[in-house]
């Protein structure tokens, strides 16, 4: 047993700090009574919403890219998750020709760099699709398509839980393919429905490279686009005070995730689901 | 009232291949209608898969499954008449047990009171009456079974299939729901198609049994017949104990014919194999006598005792036969039987009735030539 | 079966999502970089390979070659990258060999708190640095008060007193901030699943503790670390957002911000596609590497 802690440990717990301290004082920063972003100020919820002009409440611009992001989250989330359920349960049974291609095409949005999937997007939507062009729409689109392969990924490993034999059982006793989805398979699959819910909330959050550059002028500015744009001119907590929201409210989606999911699977053998946990978290 | 006409099943050349891997290898069954039908078998052998392509999860590459003679292969299952009863269970977790049990009724066109009153005797029929209300991860195995049972019987079918259902389940649970299972099908006279590769369970509740290897059926009959008459060495070593003992035949002998073992020259009263060829001889451990040391005769072998198992109210006595052969002699443990002791030297009569001639496989261990059992470390 | 039709009604929506938008949109890149352009310079897509031009990917090679417009960039992004990867690797070994072996009843939490990073927005995580690294900022004054500041200067790692202008090592180690989470992940399942009894073997067979982890443990882990390396290096090649978040220097752009610049900012988008076209062809070499790594390692953990 050794007494003082070893030089791995040290490193690990330097590294975890090194790793979450910047992020905590910037979440500090946000709570400064005063203007400074680099010192600590006092406490005051100033520039959440006390402030009259300058807060994240009154500020026009910080507002509306709160009120932006969370919209399109709400899109993101409502499109991908049953587009994305869908599609996993479609790809299920495909064994043929063309499966294959199919499921690398299903992941590759995973592997593929951000910043050439957006310029990709981006030229589609101003020369082929340019009749729907750049702005929200194209954002959410966007948000979707790299989205799917989330939720296809959350969809799956909760199917491979749930196994063939309850389908079998189900056909055998006479119910055709769609009672079989319907009845057994849609029933079965609403944790990881409401995981696939709140993690494309998350991912449509924190995105930044896609939104940006699908976007088309100041009204489809997201949180963190304003951040971007505005982290080096020298601005208020303020800014500090719309990222620590944005912090707060995906951290929250899923640790909702976590809980909602638990709470749905209770009912059941507590290996299953810690398998499904497992293959969830080895995917990513 | 369950027609009793229905359930006849008929395999026609069954062949499934998976990639150059020949699951089932040409099958021609016909099960009659009320029968206890068992494959049984070891794993690989291709009984599961023959109950999936009767029930319809797998489509055959070759031959016909005609239930009251139509061909259902190409049917797909939830229009098959026939339900099946899974060694998982199956049961959908999201629903409770009266649900899961009424699930298929939807597709029945019966009404709601209809429905409630055939769950309800579906559930009282495995005895499980006040579970209704109860969600299956909260029943135990043997529970989970009987509501998958019921879940099937509720339907009706004229064929039930059932793979393996008491797999899981342990050694004691397992006896009584056999007997439960035997009594249910006793009593609605269906069709049971019943897949295990516990031999035990085959002899006790089938009707016939098709014993399976390698995709083909080595023998089907009933279960006496397999035991006392099986017709390979896979199927007497399969079913039961066996001792298979290693000879050469000589000439015939009416029905019969002389085997030779070693120096010893055997007879037995039924030899279906021509002189020459390579075979064992089969004889069930319970059929073999030991009688005192130098008593002559006919089929007596000299030999030593190397172990006695004791087993409860037998015992399993380990003999060396002068040739090298290792004879297993099972001994009732009553007042009546001489005690035997390692070392002692005995005399082994191998009655003629009991010796079955069978071919020599080399797949299945005859009786070992030499010790193989291990010295404790 | 005729029944069977709802499977692939299932499937083709999300398909044909996939297709429109994911496989059309690169196929967009190709067109427009093996495009035209308009008397306005707006791009032209030739979508149709027979009308392909190659010019604009001519100029996009001609660029990124010695002497080229981009060749510094080019260059500079293989530095950043190869130092930055180096860097994340001598924090993430360490870090991931603990919390795989010596974190005893610590893991779990450990564990939480190394895949936190993962769900902060990565903008936020630089924006953090932007508040620390700025003039009064307390990691400018806790490295001027440990003399770090004029120890760099003095080495010419610094330049000035700015570390928010134009600083290679402040990029450099931005993208080590921003990447090495992605590192220990894949390290850590890589180092997790080396069978403890196989290094005890080597202690059994008198290795020190040293010398079992770097005969034992890190060939084993090999297949991991390189796929955990390829995993962080590619993102690296297409990042703009950092040098603009901590330098905003033209002197520390990297290849994102030369495709950015040519797409987002100026007239010449179709040298821009070419030159995506370009990068992503230089990193399908290390995506197929990659895949190829995964695959065989799935395989060998099948077969044990």
């Amino acid at each position: 047993m050794k007494r003082r802690p070893s030089f791995l440990a040290i490193t690990t717990w330097v590294y975890i700090v090194w790793s979450l301290l910047p992020v905590l004082l910037a979440i500090r920063f946000a709570f400064n009574s005063g203007r400074s972003r680099t010192s600590l100020q006092g406490w005051s919820l100033r520039w959440f919403w006390e402030d009259p002009t300058l807060s994240v409440f009154h500020d026009p611009t910080l507002q509306s890219a709160l009120v932006h992001s969370l919209e399109l989250a709400a899109i993101v989330m409502l499109v991908a998750t049953p587009l994305g359920t869908a599609l996993a349960l479609g790809m299920r049974r495909w064994r043929g020709r063309g499966s294959g291609t199919a499921n690398i095409v299903l992941l590759l949005p995973l592997v593929t760099p951000e910043l050439v999937f957006a310029v990709g997007m981006f030229l589609l939507f101003t020369t082929a699709f340019g009749f729907i062009g750049l702005g929200t729409t194209a954002q959410a689109i966007g948000q979707v398509t790299f989205t799917l392969s989330w939720v296809v990924l959350i969809v799956r490993g909760r199917l491979a839980t749930i196994g063939r034999d309850v389908e079998e059982a189900a056909a055998d006793l006479g119910a055709p393919p769609l009672h079989v989805v319907s009845r057994v398979l849609l029933p079965l699959l609403v944790p990881a429905m409401a995981a696939s819910l709140l993690v494309s909330f998350a991912l449509s959050i924190d995105d930044f490279v896609v939104s940006q550059y699908l976007a088309s002028g100041a009204d489809t500015t997201t949180v963190p686009m304003r951040i971007y744009s505005q982290a080096r001119g020298g601005p208020t907590p303020a800014l500090n005070a719309l990222a620590t929201i944005m912090l707060v409210v995906s951290l929250l989606a899923l640790v909702l995730a976590y809980f909602v999911f638990k709470a749905l699977t209770r009912g059941e053998q507590k290996e299953q689901r810690d398998t499904a946990f497992r293959q969830l978290a080895m995917e990513m | 009232m369950i027609d009793v006409s229905q359930g006849d099943i008929e395999l026609v050349g069954l062949v499934k291949r998976y990639d150059d891997v020949v699951a089932v290898n040409g099958i021609d069954v016909n099960v009659a209608p009320g029968e206890f039908f068992t494959m049984l078998g070891p794993s690989g052998c291709g009984k599961t898969t023959t109950l999936r392509l009767i029930a319809g999860f797998e489509r055959p590459d070759e031959g016909k499954i005609l239930l009251d003679g139509v061909d259902m292969s190409r049917t797909p299952p939830h229009k098959r008449r026939v339900n099946t009863v899974f060694q998982s269970y199956a049961l959908f977790p999201h629903k409770s047990v009266a649900d899961n049990v009424g699930f298929g009724l939807r597709y029945q066109r019966v009404t709601k009171a209809e429905a409630k009153r055939r769950v309800g005797e579906a559930m009282a029929l495995v005895r499980l009456q006040d579970y209704g209300q109860r969600r299956p991860a909260q029943l135990s195995g043997g529970q989970q079974q009987r509501v998958a049972l019921a879940r099937a019987l509720v339907l009706e079918p004229p064929v039930l299939l059932l793979d393996e259902p008491l797999g899981a389940l342990d050694a004691r649970l397992r006896l009584d729901l056999q007997v439960e299972l035997k009594r249910i099908q006793e009593q609605l006279g269906i069709t049971f198609i019943y897949v295990t590769h516990d031999q035990d369970e085959a002899l006790t509740m089938s009707d016939r049994v098709a014993v399976m290897r390698g995709g083909n059926i080595e023998q089907l009959g009933e279960p006496r017949e397999l035991y006392e008459a099986p017709s390979t060495a896979f199927v007497a070593n399969f079913l039961g104990a066996s001792n298979l003992v290693p000879v050469s035949i000589g000439a015939a002998d009416g029905d019969g014919a002389q085997l030779g073992l070693g120096s010893f020259t055997l007879r037995a009263d039924r030899c279906p194999l021509g002189s020459g060829s390579d075979a064992v001889a089969m004889i069930r451990p319970e059929n073999v006598r030991l009688e005192p040391q130098g008593n002559g005769g006919e089929n007596r072998v000299p030999g030593m005792v190397e172990e006695v198992v004791y087993l409860g109210f037998h015992q399993e006595v380990r003999v060396r036969l002068a040739n090298g052969t290792l004879i297993k002699v099972d001994v009732p443990n009553d007042d009546e039987q001489v005690e035997h002791e390692q070392g002692d030297p005995v005399c082994v009569h191998l009655p003629p009735r009991h010796l079955r001639v069978l071919a020599a496989d080399a797949a299945v261990a005859p009786a070992e030539a030499a010790p193989v059992e291990q010295v404790p470390a | 079966m005729g029944s069977r039709w709802i499977w692939r009604a299932l499937a083709i929506p999300g398909l044909v999502w996939l297709a429109l938008f994911f496989v059309v949109a690169f196929y967009a890149i190709v067109s427009v970089g093996l495009g035209n352009v308009t008397t306005l310079y707006e791009p032209v897509p030739h979508w149709n390979p027979l009308d392909w031009n190659v010019g604009y990917i001519w100029a996009a090679l001609k660029s990124v070659v010695p002497g080229g417009d981009t060749w510094d960039t080019f260059l500079r992004t293989v530095i950043y990258v190869i130092v930055a990867v180096a860097l994340s690797l001598a924090i993430a070994y360490p870090v991931a060999w603990y919390a795989a072996r010596h974190a005893g009843r610590w893991r779990g939490l450990i564990l939480v708190l190394l895949v936190l990073p993962f769900w902060i927005s990565y903008l936020m995580r630089m924006f953090a640095w932007t508040n620390l690294l700025a003039d009064g900022g307390y990691a400018t004054r806790v490295l001027h008060a440990l003399s770090i500041d004029s120890l760099f200067q003095s080495i010419g790692l610094l330049d000035g007193n700015d570390w928010l202008g134009g600083q290679h090592i402040a990029v450099i180690l931005a993208l080590v901030y921003g990447y090495v989470p992605y590192l220990i992940l894949p390290l850590f399942v890589a180092l997790d699943r080396i069978d403890q009894r196989m290094i005890e073997a080597a202690r059994d067979l008198g290795a020190s503790a040293a010398a079992a982890f770097w005969r034992v443990v890190v060939p084993l882990s090999k297949v991991g670390t390189l796929a955990g390396i390829v995993l962080i290096a590619l993102p690296m090649f297409g990042d703009y957002y950092t040098p603009d978040l901590i330098s905003g220097s033209p002197k520390t752009a990297m290849m994102g911000n030369a495709i950015n610049g040519y797409v987002q900012g100026g007239p010449d988008k179709s040298l821009g596609a070419a030159l995506t076209l370009l990068l992503s062809a230089f990193l399908l070499i290390f995506m197929i590497y990659y895949l190829r790594v995964i695959r065989a390692d799935q395989r060998e953990a099948a077969a044990s």
